[in-house]
């Protein structure tokens, strides 16, 4: 950052790029680097976060953007709405962590289950999703996977159809509201919708997307459930409580969150943007639990931050050249007022890519094309709906491949460092099921609801 | 004083060893730590105690700490059994960090001096080093015998 800052100094002196100054020279070449950038996050052949800064940093170089362009302004600056809400949660979710809680809450589903691997897998998928929700999905997974993997080598069966049936519930419940999943942070701040949009727009959906996807890992993962009456025993063996080591401080985290989640639902009461809710959670938490600084930003993840920042910089710069304005301009005369067709378009293009490249920079990109498209059809019915096809496409697309969602990466790290490793085609094989059946019921929910009546 | 003058008999285990065997033979010898040697018989790699101790523990429990607690008193009694079955290589730290260079094995020439013996075990954070000639071991030294001499001349 201290280098991008550095650079940026230097070009509002030599290239102040404004909207419509910049010559064709300078977009040629700003659009050259955000497709090399993508080509290079893509690959992976170097680190995402090294290419989004790199990409940020030509974008100064190039004069497509300046200090001004890439910081303050409304359009085109780092979204700082994104960057600080998932800030707040990741503080949250490091002191949260710290309780016990969740290897409580799936060992006591373990245990009503009594056992029976298929009942486990369903009650650790709600659970999972559940939290997913209203948490960042990559903490999520990683809370839930080493008490899934204890779980399972106590009934002795193979966890890798548990651990892949976990980060897709993951990835499914954290479509469901407006913290669940990065991609719809970005959403919720272009399209300036508030978490009850969500909740009263996507949850539906997933609720029947999830119950979908149980019935359906009845059968994907039938291999995984076979029960042993003997086994079943050493899973009730375990004693839950034991985890909840500072009971003070599970009922002090659960009222924060309590608060934090009232903050969101009601907006009108609080007066407060969503990033602000969280940020104020966060200091609440470290105020009353008391934890050391390094302990709860433990569970920051600054690179994902900073990959943000440079995204947003990115995305920017084509703005501020006037590149997404005119893709704009053409995807508004594409489309007239078939949003039906734009709807389709945007759900299945956004799942085929989200299954390929990361969901957060392709969200990032095409959350200003959308805004151009809503903005441009005033208000007519079925316009707002191409958000929530957008979030639906982008969000379930994650499922389909190994590399679709940052938590999928996680939880294969994590099958690998425990002797399990789950390779690439075999996530794929499961995901490209899951995200299709997932997919394939989000359309009929978005036509019945937006556009056949 | 050079590091010949050091080394005594030391028992190797080789990468297809059992994990139980090899861990009893800490146990019963009060041993600071394993030397494995690789299929030539040269040292590869010292596994310290702590470290075997850690390969013992379910991964898991390593990552998330709480999950060490849930154990039942009788479960928790049984935590080695997890070496049941397995071989030394099993235990083995992952590729990445096997030494790659023959610098970075933990074995000394038998020329080496206090100094030098020391330098090696602080780098590579072990309690035993191997004194190794023409790819054969004369023995090893531990921190405790390297201290010993160490103290004995101050």
């Amino acid at each position: 950052m201290i280098s991008l800052t550095a650079a940026a100094l230097v070009a509002t002196e030599t290239a102040p790029g404004s909207e419509h100054s910049a010559s064709t020279l300078v977009t040629v070449l700003a659009v050259a680097v955000f497709v090399g950038t993508y080509v290079v996050i893509a690959t992976e052949w170097v680190h995402r976060v090294a290419a989004a800064l790199g990409g940020a940093a030509l974008m100064v170089v190039i004069g497509a953007t300046d200090a001004n362009t890439a910081f303050f302004a409304e359009e085109t600056a780092i979204d700082w709405n994104v960057i600080l809400l998932l800030l707040g949660m990741m503080i949250i979710v490091g002191i949260l962590k710290q309780t016990g809680l969740f290897e409580y809450l799936a060992i006591w589903a373990a245990k009503r289950a009594r056992g029976r691997p298929f009942a486990i897998l369903v009650m650790l998928c709600t659970i999972t999703a559940v939290a997913s929700a209203l948490l960042p999905n990559v903490t999520t997974v990683m809370l839930v996977a080493p008490v899934t993997l204890l779980v399972c080598d106590r009934l002795r069966v193979r966890p890798e159809g548990f651990l892949i049936a976990l980060v897709m519930a993951s990835n499914i419940g954290g479509t469901a509201t407006l913290i669940g999943d990065p991609p719809n942070l970005i959403i919720a701040s272009r399209g300036d919708l508030s978490f009850n949009d969500f909740l009263i727009n996507l949850t539906p959906l997933i609720v029947i997307a999830f119950l979908a996807f149980v019935l359906l890992s009845r059968w994907l993962f039938r291999r995984s459930f076979t029960y042993d009456p003997e086994r079943a025993e050493a899973v009730m063996r375990i004693d839950e409580r034991r985890a909840i080591r500072d009971p003070p401080l599970l009922r002090r985290s659960l009222t924060v969150l309590a608060l934090v989640m009232l903050g969101f639902v009601f907006p009108s009461a609080v007066g407060l943007e969503p990033s602000l809710v969280a940020l104020l959670g966060a200091g609440l938490l470290v105020m009353v639990s008391r934890t050391a600084t390094a302990e709860y930003l433990e569970e920051v993840e600054w690179p994902t931050l900073v990959f943000f920042m440079g995204l947003f910089v990115m995305v920017g710069a084509l703005v501020n050249v006037g590149v997404i304005g005119s893709v704009g301009e053409a995807a508004i005369d594409a489309v007239g007022d078939n949003y039906l067709l734009a709807a389709t378009g945007l759900l299945f293009g956004s799942a085929a890519l989200s299954a390929i490249v990361d969901n957060i920079p392709y969200v990032a990109t095409v959350a200003p094309l959308v805004n151009d498209l809503v903005d441009a059809a005033e208000g007519a019915a079925g316009a707002q709906a191409l958000w929530w096809a957008l979030a639906l496409g982008a969000d379930l697309g994650g499922n389909a491949t190994a590399v679709g969602a940052s938590a999928n990466v996680v939880v294969l790290g994590i099958a690998e460092r425990n002797g399990y490793p789950i390779s690439f085609w075999r996530f794929t094989r499961y995901g490209i099921v899951v995200a299709a059946v997932t997919v394939a019921l989000a359309w009929p929910y978005l036509y019945l609801r937006y556009y056949a009546f | 004083m050079r590091a010949r003058d050091l080394a005594e008999p030391f028992p190797v285990v080789h990468l297809d060893t059992p994990a139980l065997e090899a861990t009893r033979l800490l146990v019963d010898q009060s041993l600071p730590g394993l030397v494995v040697a690789d299929r030539q018989g040269v040292p590869l790699v010292i596994l310290p105690s702590s470290q075997v101790l850690r390969f013992a523990l379910p991964e898991y429990v390593e990552e998330d700490r709480t999950l060490a607690s849930v154990y039942s008193e009788s479960d928790a009694d049984r935590f080695a059994q997890t070496l049941r079955g397995r071989t030394v290589e099993e235990l083995m730290p992952s590729k990445q960090f096997l030494p790659r260079r023959h610098a970075d094995r933990p074995i000394i020439p038998p020329d080496a001096t206090l100094m030098e013996i020391a330098a090696v075990m602080a780098e590579q954070h072990s309690p035993v080093v191997a004194v190794v000639e023409h790819g054969e071991i004369l023995g090893v030294i531990t921190v405790h015998r390297l201290l010993g001499a160490a103290l004995s001349t101050t």
